[in-house]
């Protein structure tokens, strides 16, 4: 594939994953909304379902928080990838902001300047940049990208930190829920999507709960995701957090390897209603 | 379904309880935390555009429109003295403190949340425009004309939903 073409693919990535809900999602929309009894609740859910519906159409924001991309780049055995297809990947990241739009809200400015926010807002979309790209391998032979939408709100939400297990799953499993619904309570944007990586470091863990926003499926949930969901559900935290049994949709967790040692680090993601926006193509 | 439109009168709000759907429409305000605290440093001179008045915290960006934290803290900081200035419905998302809720009730003003529904928004935006601090780009204090915004009563009269789960 020709750089082109890969501006091209990437830029209608990027319009997909911003404006269009996975098939399994809105399947997990439409099975919440049978099964809320709640009135308020259901009335929330059936609208932000309707907002996928016409956001598809019109291919334009789900929500105008359009996120930071964020970019996981999947290498079979005979992938090749150079330095002047990154370039291509970054510029058509930047076409596909223009188009979307995503919000402008990129700051201006030296060190100081952005983290006050002294120097301004540049009113240009395509002037947020990705984050630095995620690489893994696969047995499949593709060159495969995933890209990711990242909002604020879970991100004020989300957490990194260490977990002592004492030799047991149970309690790694419920500090994740406590902390699940601590978040989800304070999101505003519920039902979440809990994106979990259990790993060895502080990237580590951040690197796997992010695969596992791109290994995850609503449909094909394990034990343990079930329970983290079912458990945050009993909680009554409901949509946009005004009660009702749907307070989480699915759970998407990634074990990674493990040290011997008393502790694990976790990175949990509460993913807002609309997140994991994604969109994966083959290059 | 209840129907509400700007400018909200008082008895407007004593018809509106905790929990209640309402579809919004007519002229709102929008800031969030970079302006609002600039619009209360100069309150004097917004009273008479505040009267019977929403804001709601949200960007306006070529993106559109979605609801932000409200507890936020120069948000939520805000809400007392624009309920004070005339302010009647705060909407945004996500649970107030105590004094909050307290010192809507002492005006008369209440809070409403929605979800982050964008692109229903963005068809039920009429026209939008910004009426001071522009400066700040999208986080400038616009003013949109809606119709039938999709929100839930939150806080009134003292009471708020998220205490009563």
């Amino acid at each position: 594939m020709n750089c082109d073409m890969i501006v091209e693919k990437v830029k209608q990535a990027v319009i997909d994953a911003g404006s269009t809900f996975s098939p399994d999602k809105t399947v997990a929309y439409e099975r919440a909304i049978d099964k809320e009894t709640n009135e308020r609740a259901k009335w929330v859910l059936e609208t932000i379902l309707e907002n996928s519906k016409v956001a598809e159409q019109n291919k334009s924001p789900l929500c105008d928080d359009t996120g930071i991309p964020h970019i996981v780049l999947e290498m079979g055995p005979d992938s090749i990838v150079t330095g002047e297809m990154l370039k291509a990947i970054r510029m058509g990241v930047k076409e596909g902001l223009k188009a979307l739009p995503g919000r402008p809200m990129a700051l201006k400015g030296d060190d100081k300047a952005r983290i006050d926010q002294s120097g301004g807002i540049s009113d240009l979309s395509e002037d947020v940049l990705p984050s630095p790209i995620l690489l893994r391998e696969t047995e499949e032979n593709v060159t495969r990208l995933s890209i990711l939408m990242f909002g604020g709100g879970p991100a004020i939400r989300g957490k990194t930190y260490r977990v002592f297990h004492k030799h047991s799953t149970q309690v790694v499993m419920d500090e994740i829920i406590q902390w699940g619904k601590e978040s989800v309570s304070l999101l505003g944007c519920s039902p979440c999507t809990l994106a979990v990586g259990i790993g060895r470091s502080h990237f580590e863990a951040s690197a796997l709960m992010l695969e596992a926003m791109v290994d995850g499926n609503y449909d094909v949930q394990s034990d343990m995701e079930r329970t983290i969901t079912e458990e945050i559900n009993k909680a009554c935290i409901g949509p946009i957090g005004l009660g009702g049994e749907t307070s989480v949709l699915g759970t998407f967790l990634k074990v990674g390897p493990q040290r011997a040692s008393g502790v694990r680090i976790v990175s949990m993601r509460p993913c807002c209603c609309f997140e994991p926006r994604i969109a994966t193509i083959d290059l | 379904m209840k129907r509400l439109n700007t400018p909200i009168r008082e008895e407007d709000i004593n018809d509106l309880k905790v929990g209640d759907m309402v579809y919004l429409s007519g002229e709102i305000y929008c800031g969030r935390d970079a302006v609002l605290p600039m619009i209360v440093s100069q309150i004097d001179d917004w009273k008479d555009k505040l009267q019977g008045s929403v804001i709601f915290h949200t960007a306006v960006s070529v993106a559109g429109v979605g609801p932000t934290s409200s507890n936020k803290l120069e948000i939520e900081n805000s809400i007392e003295p624009l309920s004070k200035a005339g302010v009647k419905l705060h909407l945004g998302k996500g649970r107030l403190r105590q004094d909050t809720i307290e010192a809507l009730n002492d005006h008369n003003s209440i809070y409403a949340v929605m979800a982050p529904v964008t692109a229903l928004l963005n068809d039920k935006t009429i026209s939008k425009e910004i009426v001071g601090f522009e400066e700040l780009g999208m986080e400038a204090f616009h003013k949109l004309k809606v119709i039938d915004y999709p929100i839930i009563v939150a806080a009134a009269h003292g009471r708020s939903i998220f205490d009563e789960l």
